[in-house]
């Protein structure tokens, strides 16, 4: 019967019964996409730099585990000194990064493309090939989706004009590959890293050989590229775990005031019904249980349209953008039910209240 | 045998802000079980306050309330709340249906508050009785008041209360549907033996009650 009473009710009003699922659908769809975005980012990133193949990752000292954000390159000899001198050490790729802030935040890569071979294996091209020469440009299969690019095309990147000689599937460290001289040059350095990709002779020996590195640079973070994705996380970037909080805050805060007002309305409007329940003889928290009832009702909905909305929307947005990493867990996707199941009933727990305690007689000669 | 309803001196004030009025001036009123009583007398006498203290919808100020034993003076709101869930049944002058449900389901919502599940052989004896068979799947607006006045008569004796409280069950209908549903208390009254207590202006309304009780200024002029 309750249940039957709260469907005739949210029936009865159906504008505002869909304006609040909308509400909750959004809070939902706000905190999934916010942490699906950054998570995606994150995991995007850290899959692209296990891509490349390495065991072990040399950074110079202070630098950030962020590729990018390297302050200091290192000299390129330090890695013609690991692959000689370092028992174990196969092979070493030094790229020098440039951060190119366009249409996104993209890392360029610049390498020497028999450096990269031999510890990536190589790319996988789609069209086109290798750098025939210095303002060539290889871009991954994404980005060129994204910006609907051709091999032969020109790309202008830091006021200079590239060709595109080749277009390969992603997943190899950067979107964005020039050969290392041209980027030496753009970079105003020379004969600089700003990282060491390091393969190792066999994956077994990637602790003896981290053990190695660390005689002969004491003061460089070397770590295996396991320990090196694994601080790809939100835990490490301080300032993204607030700012996943702030928007949360904000979503629960939209759910809790819609939640709130929509059922304050209710009580108002129907407080001659609930008069009506009193004289019958209902109690207070058969009266609370009905508007906590019908609040979670809509929660319910809400969630739902919220969590098929933040399906749909990954799927407009990795069409649109596809370079866009969007990461949706079951995890998550809980947690924001969760999250938004609690906003709903704290904002129905004090109109609920409200209900039950409003005086019989009052509420029956109320108009 | 021991009155169904008992009071002595009852009085209700309500307070104004920091005015008092006066409602109930010390009620003196024994109605036996089975009786079919009508309370008349001018607007603003006291007569609805009465109802609502006789039916738990308020507290007495003062004085003493018994209701088939029970003391309201000694009860709280809850176990006032409870006490009409199972004891008392109200008809209202605006029929006060719920009006999102179905004729079946304002009927049956009282049975479920009740908590004692439904039950269709009195169901049925009710709905056939008050003849609404037919519109049990119609929603308020869908019914004329003569309709819905039997639905919400329906709805107030579907858990055998000992107490029927009516507060002007004519006053929005037609003299025709008021016939029918004065028919149907008297009824109820003489088939179930249940007690009435129905406030009214209507004089034909009243003839039709055993006794007629009349109120001036909050207390009973002649019992």
């Amino acid at each position: 019967m309750e249940t039957k009473m709260v469907i005739s009710n949210l029936l009865h009003r159906p504008t505002r019964t869909i304006i609040s699922i909308l509400a909750v659908a959004i809070e939902v769809g706000l905190v999934m996409l916010t942490v699906g975005m950054t998570t995606g980012m994150l995991s995007e990133t850290a899959r692209r730099v296990e891509g490349i193949g390495a065991d072990i990752i040399v950074q110079p000292p202070g630098a950030s585990f962020l590729m990018g954000f390297t302050p200091a390159p290192m000299p390129i000899k330090i890695g013609d000194l690991l692959e000689e001198k370092v028992e174990h050490v196969a092979h070493v790729l030094p790229v020098l990064i440039l951060m190119n802030v366009g249409v996104g935040v993209n890392i360029v890569f610049g390498i020497n493309r028999e450096q990269f071979d031999a510890v990536t294996g190589g790319f996988v091209f789609h069209s086109g090939g290798w750098f025939t020469g210095p303002d060539d440009i290889i871009v991954d299969d994404l980005y060129a989706k994204a910006g609907h690019l051709k091999v032969g095309q020109k790309l202008t990147l830091f006021s200079h004009s590239f060709r595109i000689t080749g277009i390969v599937e992603h997943g190899k460290g950067a979107r964005l590959f020039i050969p290392l001289q041209t980027d030496e040059e753009l970079n105003q350095t020379q004969d600089k890293a700003s990282i060491f990709f390091v393969k190792c002779t066999d994956p077994g020996y990637t602790d003896d050989a981290i053990s190695g590195i660390r005689q002969f640079l004491p003061t460089y973070p070397v770590r295996s590229m396991a320990e090196y994705t694994s601080l790809y996380s939100s835990n490490n970037l301080p300032a993204l775990n607030t700012f996943i909080e702030a928007l949360i805050c904000i979503a629960l805060t939209i759910g809790f005031l819609v939640i709130f007002l929509s059922m304050y309305t209710t009580i108002t409007e129907r407080t001659r019904e609930i008069g009506i329940l009193k004289s019958l003889g209902a109690s207070k928290s058969y009266i609370m249980s009905l508007i906590l009832r019908e609040a979670a009702t809509i929660c319910v909905l809400g969630i739902a349209a919220g969590e098929v909305g933040t399906l749909g929307a990954r799927r407009v947005l990795q069409s649109s953008f596809p370079t866009l990493a969007v990461r949706l867990t079951p995890h998550w996707m809980v947690y924001a039910a969760v999250l938004a199941m609690g906003g709903t009933v704290l904002g129905a727990v004090y109109p609920a209240l409200r209900a039950a305690s409003l005086d019989p007689v009052d509420a029956l000669a109320y108009e | 045998m021991e009155p169904i309803i008992l009071t002595s001196d009852l009085k209700k004030i309500y307070r104004i802000g920091k005015v008092e009025v006066p409602a109930l001036r010390g009620v003196d009123l024994v109605v036996p079980e089975g009786e079919f009583v009508a309370v008349a007398g001018p607007s603003g006498c006291g007569k609805s306050t009465l109802l609502h203290v006789l039916g738990g919808l308020t507290a007495p100020t003062s004085g003493k309330v018994l209701v088939d034993g029970n003391d309201f003076s000694a009860m709280n709101d809850a176990d006032r709340t409870r006490f009409r869930r199972h004891k008392i049944g109200f008809v209202f002058q605006r029929f006060n249906l719920l009006p999102t449900l179905t004729a079946r389901n304002n009927i049956a919502i009282a049975q479920h508050i009740q908590g004692n599940g439904f039950n269709p052989h009195r169901f049925q004896a009710i709905v056939e009785m008050l003849g609404i068979q037919g519109k049990l799947n119609h929603r308020p607006y869908a019914l004329s008041g003569g309709e819905q006045q039997r639905v919400a008569i329906a709805r107030a004796v579907i858990c055998e209360p000992k107490i029927l409280l009516a507060d002007e069950p004519t006053g929005n209908l037609d003299s025709e549907n008021s016939q029918i549903v004065l028919n149907m208390l008297r009824g109820l009254n003489r088939s179930f033996r249940q007690t009435i207590l129905m406030i009214t202006h209507n004089p034909d309304a009243a003839a039709l009650a055993d006794r007629v009780l009349r109120m001036r200024d909050g207390r009973m002029l002649l019992d």
